[in-house]
């Protein structure tokens, strides 16, 4: 559910130059996709690949990244791998990235595809934090009422974290909708604080008296 | 005490029945690396170049630098508190500083925190710290004069309000000291006062405060203070939060004084960001923008139209050179950019001659517009003169036989530059300044011996003031030297001649008696 979010969470190290080179090859999959009419097949093999493959064969991970093994090697087992089994512009991409020494990046790739597909199709990646889980109704009321209020469609994700205490907060983007507690909380906080300076300030309290 | 607890209770409960827990909507990026002041921020798709930003701890931040995938922030602050993964917020605002009367007497930080100890700066008047210069529809040519009390500076290099002058020369020449003399002698002019230390060591700045404060400077002062020791981005901005903070001033029609010590020390913490934000290295490893950097600064000094109040921002940029070298890239464009410079030779500091301005390659682009009808007459021609007098002076080195008229115009010169001479912290009056100049440019001083004429110009002064005062409120009044005031001065040298013959005499018969 919440693989975008581990992608926001992993911001902190993203490496900007790959991402930049995962952007080219993800535009280039996109397009040999369409012109296959196969985008959508493409896209979930490769996610499936980079998520769910790769991670449980770690060795296989290895043998795709390290440039120690020779491209032809890797085309091999892309071959292998591939036959029968996958589309074949999946295998295409496969391929192409390896000749460009570039397997190492694939998962970047995926996300860098996901991302232009979604924005392609008019859809903005959404994460709703709440304090509590929520049930399916709930999530799909209030995922129609933000996608009505930001007259925006939606790739909704749902995150529960208790430390916001209560209320909601909307990631669309960069952008946060925020109304959890907590921020209130802060706000009103830091609103008296704010107060209290100026009425010491302006010696509006009788301290002394 | 319980009174005291109600009315907190009261503050508290009227804050909170008034709290409006609205949606907070915020743009958020994430820091992937930080270091020497900036960080590399990841989101923040929206932001604009030059907005604030907000770290956690609300240590602010300026978007400088846009790129495909990341935005590059300079951070205003202890960037040490700032760590990898931490959320930025972008704000929607500018950066701005407190301006207005609250700032005066302050010594602040470039973020208009005070630095000084003596608590907030209580003010709601806040300006942007870029800002456009004012066009040309909104100005006026530069004719009032900004007097600093240097007797040099006002004769030869006359500055005008609105007018922006360079002191440029090696370390130890005295540029800072002419900034100080100027701040200190526009005590009873109402001319708001700017200093902006950048890059400079705090033991220096410290000295140049209490300075200001021992004459009495600080009352009509604010210091802005970015040292050695601050990260490069606060010394960066620096120079146009002082500018803001004077600007407030120029625009509500009345006028303002900014010192800028030193911009080379600016160049060199833009140049710091820059390339650290991995912006192409030009010439001396500036960035290209470094000619816009000091342009768009000095560009705000201005005097303003009378439809805008007639206020005037005068600026007085430093630049420090290496060596005398003036062809160097910095000198060259602020050069370039002020309307003229007071150029300050080392050996003419060690030679004695303090204010060590040279006469031939300093000039005021504003020249006799900016100086009053008196000073014009007697000080026309001076720099000129004086000029011609140091080649004459190189060339009767090599020889010992001088034609009378030669003599003649070394033996003014060499008077005239004892008379220039003139005191750190001992700002003169422009009417002094009138009287002392006319008698040495006619000649009045040709036969007083060179080390007298120091002494010579105090008696004189001192004679005038308390025999002759009338002749000093009449020129004083009309700021002018009519054939009327001439006739009266040309006597009152005589007169006071006389008197000093007639002292020394004295003097010498005593001696002899003895």
């Amino acid at each position: 559910m919440s693989r975008s979010n581990t992608s926001h969470s992993e911001a902190a190290h993203v490496d900007i130059a790959a991402d930049r080179v995962a952007k080219v090859y993800a535009q280039a999959i996109l397009e040999a996709g369409d012109a296959a009419t196969c985008t959508d097949a493409v896209l979930g093999e490769l996610a499936m690949l980079a998520q769910d493959v790769l991670p449980k064969v770690p060795e296989a991970a290895i043998a795709f990244a390290s440039p120690k093994v020779p491209a032809d090697q890797k085309a091999a087992l892309i071959d292998k791998l591939g036959k029968g089994r996958l589309t074949p512009t999946t295998v295409n991409a496969l391929h192409v990235l390896a000749q460009h020494g570039r397997l190492g990046i694939l998962s970047l790739v995926v996300a860098a595809a996901e991302r232009l597909a979604d924005e392609r199709a008019g859809r903005q990646q959404a994460i709703f934090t709440t304090a509590i889980a929520l049930g399916a109704d709930e999530q799909a009321r209030i995922v129609a009422d933000v996608e009505k209020a930001l007259s925006a469609r939606l790739k909704p994700a749902f995150v529960v974290d208790p430390a916001i205490i209560g209320g909601l907060v909307v990631r669309v983007g960069d952008t946060i909708y925020d109304q959890s507690v907590v921020t209130s909380l802060t706000r009103l906080g830091g609103r008296l604080h704010q107060r209290n300076i100026q009425a010491i300030q302006t010696g509006e309290y009788s301290w002394h008296s | 005490m319980a009174q005291l607890t109600d009315e907190i209770a009261s503050v508290l409960r009227e804050e909170i029945s008034r709290f409006k827990s609205g949606i907070d909507v915020r743009e958020v990026g994430r820091v992937l690396e930080v270091g020497d002041g900036i960080a590399r921020v990841w989101g923040l798709s929206g932001v604009m170049s030059g907005e604030m930003v907000e770290f956690p701890g609300g240590i602010t931040g300026l978007a400088f630098n846009l790129e495909e995938n990341s935005v590059g922030v300079i951070i205003l602050g202890d960037y040490l508190k700032v760590t990898e993964g931490d959320e930025v917020k972008s704000t929607g605002r500018l950066l701005s500083v407190p301006v207005g009367d609250a700032v005066i007497g302050r010594v602040l930080d470039p973020l208009g925190n005070p630095l000084d100890g003596k608590g907030p700066v209580v003010t709601d008047l806040r300006r942007p710290v870029e800002t456009l210069a004012p066009g040309v529809a909104e100005r006026s040519p530069v004719r009032e004069p900004l007097q600093t009390g240097i007797k040099a500076v006002d004769a030869m290099t006359p500055i005008g309000r609105g007018q922006r002058e360079l002191i440029i020369g090696d370390r130890k020449t005295g540029k800072t000291a002419i900034g100080i003399d100027a701040i200190i002698n526009q005590k009873n002019s109402g001319v708001k006062c700017f200093y902006v230390a950048v890059g400079q060591k705090d033991s220096s700045v410290a000295v140049a405060i209490d300075t200001l404060r021992k004459y009495g400077a600080m009352d009509y002062t604010t210091v802005i203070v970015s040292g050695a020791s601050t990260a490069a981005p606060l010394q960066y901005i620096a120079p146009y939060s002082g500018t803001a903070m004077a600007e407030h001033f120029m625009y509500n029609g009345q006028h303002a004084l900014i010192v800028y010590d030193d911009l080379s020390k600016q160049a060199t913490a833009y140049r710091q960001l820059s390339l650290l934000m991995r912006r192409p290295p030009g010439r001396e490893a500036y960035p290209g923008d470094v000619f816009y950097a000091h342009s768009r600064l000095l560009e705000r000094s201005a005097k303003l139209s009378k439809e805008l109040g007639g206020g005037s921002l005068t600026s007085l940029p430093i630049i420090e050179t290496l060596e005398g070298e003036v062809s160097a890239y910095i000198p060259t464009n602020v050069i370039s950019i002020t309307d003229g410079q007071i150029y300050l030779q080392p050996d003419l500091f060690f030679a004695g001659q303090r204010p060590a301005m040279n006469a031939g390659i300093s000039v005021s682009r504003v020249g006799g517009a900016a100086q009053t009808k008196a000073m014009k007459k007697v000080a026309g021609g001076l720099r000129l003169d004086l000029a011609s007098f140091r080649e004459l002076e190189a060339f009767a080195q090599l020889g010992t036989d001088l034609d009378a008229a030669t003599q003649q115009r070394l033996d003014r010169g060499y008077r005239m530059v004892e008379l220039l001479k003139q005191g750190q912290y001992a700002p003169m009056d422009t009417v002094d300044q009138v009287l002392s100049i006319y008698a040495g440019t006619r000649g009045h001083l040709d036969d007083v011996k060179r080390e007298e004429v120091a002494d010579w110009e105090k008696g004189f002064l001192t004679f005038v003031r308390d025999q002759v005062p009338e002749l000093r409120a009449r020129i004083d009044s009309s700021k002018e030297l009519d054939a009327e005031s001439e006739r009266q001065l040309e006597a009152a040298i005589a007169e006071f001649k006389r008197q000093r013959a007639a002292k020394g005499g004295e003097a010498r018969h005593l001696a002899g008696a003895r």
